[in-house]
């Protein structure tokens, strides 16, 4: 480290006379509009990240640390607003494409390609790679994890080298999200000829070349990777210089990087942090509204024989007693401290159609004791409950990935006791959770969900997820009322409509009650307070980041490397 | 010697294909598939995953999965890694030498200090110094490796930061500094995780050292050397720890797989992407290739470990090397 420190008294003279040239130009107020954006540009931000990228190239990733480099390295024809909405292409901003229109039946959108787009290779952004990047997508051979959610666009045609016109196959009020959100465009030239079942083996799979303001610098599988500024990008430089993470798998070392400052940034905040993060004038904790909900899930059929009701979930009495029996509000408190709040139901506040008047199922134990004792499940000698001798008990599944949900489940586990129900936690690693999941092979388990601006319900509470082979509709949960409320919430093109059925759709299942809805996560970031974030996008926190600054008095180190002259 | 060599090579062979076997039929019969973790995205549709499962191969019954590893196994081919996205072999190649460096230089490092402090303690058996050294071994081989490593990281990059929290090098200056200055980040990134094994691994040399040591002490030999009037630390050096070696060769065959073993959660909690955290990602991911080639390899470096254990047995004791 000796070569470091050597380095640094350098680092710190070229520090000083930054300063000194910024204090020279502020006090003569005579600093043009380019002198003033180079003064706050450049700097560093490292990110420490649990886990590596799955995938660069934009259709085969589907981890949060792969979206959050490719965000960075690709472009979207336009970027959904900060109030994510859906509906139509209202807060939508221009990115690869300067303007768009509708045809009269609103069946065809055509893009305009800003003429001055170019891949970080010099060669322009073509409405071609727009054509092709939806192909790709959907080409079966490639697999694309969220090929689904393409499904309404028809076709791309690209009637010139800068128009790219989608065609749906019906109109929806997603339409404009559909062609947008999950459509990173990836450049045809350099990747065109490359075999679509064999992406990731390609060149282009371990250094990607993007359009987007920060160009691919470096990957050293499951150690770091980094991106640099694109100088040139035709939408401007990002204020920073470079982004890097670091994978750090294990909590503890993740967290220690950040408090010794190793680490700029980092979102994976439990509670027992906070109070750390909160003493150290180092770091600031930036609070945001999360997109993640975690609920105690029944399974409503029986797992040995799915074709029958569960034996005790399967009554929907028995469910709303379990329900009235937990102190959701004590819970959270006590696993989340602040980091969470009581869930309204299976959405998150702030989503269409949730807000904090939807009704719940209140917290009453002697309710739910009388309940119990009216289903015929009486308490026995040492206060177990059993109906037609048989106790009532349940296995609760737990993924061993998650901290907060096992301490979760010991608090069920101790609340129901009370009540005379016995609670088997049953702690789980992830992939055999899901498993246990997708094959319907649980009574209870403490599920979660982290939702996208679009809402999955259909997919996690509806009909369909329960039937389709593999669907995510765990508990089996099957309501037409539930089901018709979603389907026309989600076809309203008026607002106010989708809301009102969303509404109505919240209320029938918070009544019947598949789950407990127990938490909603509030997002936190942890950031060097030299940092001065922009907009923290609750989907992304990085949507943003080309905006972000470095307070040029409290510069690091790592923040004067600069760029090299190839980058 | 070239007999036994072969021998110990075929019998190598035997065990890393039973070994390969034993762990392919429990990896699949683990719960969970590699492609389970998507179930957490509700968009992704279980067409997409069994596109995913007919690409590697998993959708065929577990004979034929087997028997096609073994063609591919044949010539040389580990493999798709599901998780890391590329070859198995690259893999491996790229994370092998960092665990190689850890753990060679903690078994170098971990035997001279064991022997070392086992001597000290020799001659200067019952004194207080002896009592606090036996007893610190007998702390440091209590407390778990990646305690050791917790409790060292929070002291070391946390609380005195002088050492930093972990990787194998600056993820951003390194880049920048000139050959000396690389070679001394790498020491720099490298301290803590060795010192975590060198200390676990050193006790128990120590110990088992010191009581050697103390079992040859009073031999009719070492009395000869005293009264012909050697110096007390040749009498310890030189004519008692030469012929109280064996236990710790045999510690050598030992230690090797435990800190194979070991060295999975030190790399995983100082984030050195060795084969220990390829490991544990393997595993939790169900990177099956990925899985079954680290312990392929774990245990053919087992076995070589062994190996050398015996050969450091054949040129310590003359009289094995005649029989």
């Amino acid at each position: 480290m000796a070569a470091v420190t050597r380095n640094l008294p350098r680092m710190q003279s070229m520090r000083k006379w930054r300063l000194a040239a910024l204090c020279c130009a502020l006090s003569a107020a005579a600093c043009d509009r380019d002198a003033e954006s180079t003064a706050v540009t450049g700097g560093t931000i490292v990110v420490a990240v649990a886990a590596d990228v799955d995938a660069l190239i934009p259709p085969l990733v589907s981890s949060v640390q792969g979206r959050q480099v490719t965000d960075l390295l690709f472009d979207r024809l336009a970027d959904i607003g900060d109030s994510l909405n859906t509906t139509g292409d209202h807060g939508f901003r221009p990115r690869l494409a300067e303007r768009w229109t509708w045809s009269p039946d609103s069946l065809r959108i055509t893009f305009s390609l800003n003429p001055r787009a170019r891949w970080h290779d010099g060669k322009p952004v073509t409405a071609r790679d727009v054509r092709f990047t939806h192909q790709l997508f959907q080409d079966p051979e490639v697999a694309a994890p969220l090929a689904a959610l393409l499904a309404n666009i028809d076709s791309v045609t690209a009637p010139d080298s800068l128009t790219a016109v989608f065609w749906f196959r019906s109109r929806s009020p997603r339409q404009f999200f559909d062609a947008v959100y999950n459509l990173l465009i990836v450049p045809e030239h350099l990747l065109g000829s490359a075999p679509r079942g064999q992406l990731r083996g390609t060149p282009f799979a371990r250094s990607p070349v993007g359009s987007g303001k920060f160009r691919f610098a470096r990957w050293e599988p499951a150690v770091s990777l980094e991106v640099v500024a694109d100088t040139a990008n035709y939408a401007g430089r990002p204020m920073l210089d470079r982004v890097i993470w670091t994978v750090s798998p294990d909590f503890t070392t993740a967290a220690t990087k950040l408090l010794a400052g190793e680490a700029d940034a980092f979102d994976q905040i439990r509670p027992e942090l906070i109070a750390d993060i909160q003493k150290n004038a180092a770091l600031q904790l930036v609070t945001y509204r999360g997109l993640e909900y975690g609920f105690l899930q029944f399974n409503l059929r029986d797992p040995a024989r799915t074709t029958l009701p569960h034996p005790i979930f399967g009554d929907r009495q028995a469910r709303v007693a379990i329900s009235m029996a937990l102190d959701r509000a004590g819970m959270v408190r006590n696993v989340f401290d602040t980091l969470a709040q009581v869930s309204l139901g299976p959405t998150v506040r702030g989503y269409v159609g949730a807000d904090e008047s939807l009704p719940k199922i209140q917290f009453d134990t002697v309710g739910a004791n009388r309940l119990l004792d009216s289903l015929g499940w009486t308490r026995g000698a040492g206060g177990a409950r059993a109906r037609a001798g048989k106790t009532l008990a349940f296995s609760l599944v737990v993924p061993t990935s998650s901290r907060n949900r096992g301490r979760m489940a010991v608090l069920i586990q101790e609340q129901l006791r009370r009540l005379g129900i016995a609670v088997e936690i049953e702690s789980v690693d992830n992939a055999a959770f899901m498993t246990r999941m997708k094959d319907r092979s649980f009574d209870a388990a403490l599920g979660g969900w982290r939702l996208d601006p679009a809402p999955g319900i259909r997919q996690t509470w509806g009909t369909a997820g329960s039937r389709a082979p593999g669907g995510t509709n765990f508990s089996s949960y099957e309501s037409p009322e539930f089901d018709l409320h979603v389907d026309s919430a989600l076809a309203a093109m008026d607002p106010a409509r989708a809301h009102g059925h969303m509404r109505r759709a919240y209320e029938v299942i918070i009544r019947d009650a598949p789950a407990v809805w127990l938490y909603e996560a509030r997002s936190m970031l942890a950031l060097h307070s030299r940092i001065r974030p922009v907009r923290l996008r609750r989907d992304s926190w990085w949507a943003n980041i080309a905006e972000w600054t470095i307070d040029p008095a409290a510069r690091l180190s790592r923040d004067d490397v600069g760029l090299t002259p190839t980058q | 010697m070239i007999g036994f060599l072969l021998r110990r090579a075929a019998n190598t062979l035997v065990v890393v294909a039973a070994v390969a076997t034993l762990v392919f039929g429990l990896i699949h019969a683990a719960p969970g598939d590699p492609f389970a973790g998507s179930l957490d995205n509700p968009n992704v549709t279980e067409e997409v995953r069994a596109r995913w499962r007919a690409a590697y191969g998993l959708d065929q019954p577990l004979p034929i999965q087997y028997g096609r590893y073994l063609g591919r196994l044949a010539r040389g081919d580990l493999g798709w890694s599901f998780s890391r996205q590329q070859p198995v072999s690259a893999v491996i190649a790229s994370s092998i030498p960092r665990t190689l460096l850890l753990v060679g230089l903690a078994i170098t490092l971990a035997f001279a200090a064991g022997v070392g402090l086992a001597l000290a303690q020799a001659r200067r058996r019952g004194t207080l110094f002896d009592r606090v050294a036996s007893g610190t071994s007998l702390v440091l081989l209590s407390i778990p490796d990646f305690w050791l490593g917790l409790l060292l990281l929070l002291l070391f990059s946390y609380w005195l930061p002088i050492f930093p929290v972990g990787g194998i090098t600056d993820a951003v200056e390194y880049r920048h500094l000139d050959a000396t200055g690389r070679l001394l980040d790498r020491l720099h990134h490298l301290a803590l995780p060795l010192l975590t094994l060198v200390l676990a691994a050193a006790a128990s040399v120590a110990r088992y050292q010191r009581a050697a040591l103390l079992e040859v002490l009073p031999r009719d030999y070492i009395r000869s050397a005293r009264a012909k009037g050697v110096d007390e630390r040749d009498v310890v050096a030189r004519h008692a720890l030469r012929n109280a070696l064996m236990p710790s060769i045999t510690l050598l065959g030992t230690s090797l797989p435990a800190l194979v073993s070991g060295v999975v959660f030190v790399e995983k909690v100082f984030s050195w992407p060795g084969m220990g955290l390829v490991a544990v990602d393997a595993v939790a991911s169900r990177d099956y290739p990925l899985v079954l080639a680290v312990v392929i390899v774990g245990t053919i470096v087992v076995a070589v470990g062994s190996l050398l254990a015996d050969l450091l047995y054949l040129a310590a004791d003359p009289k094995l090397r005649d029989a």
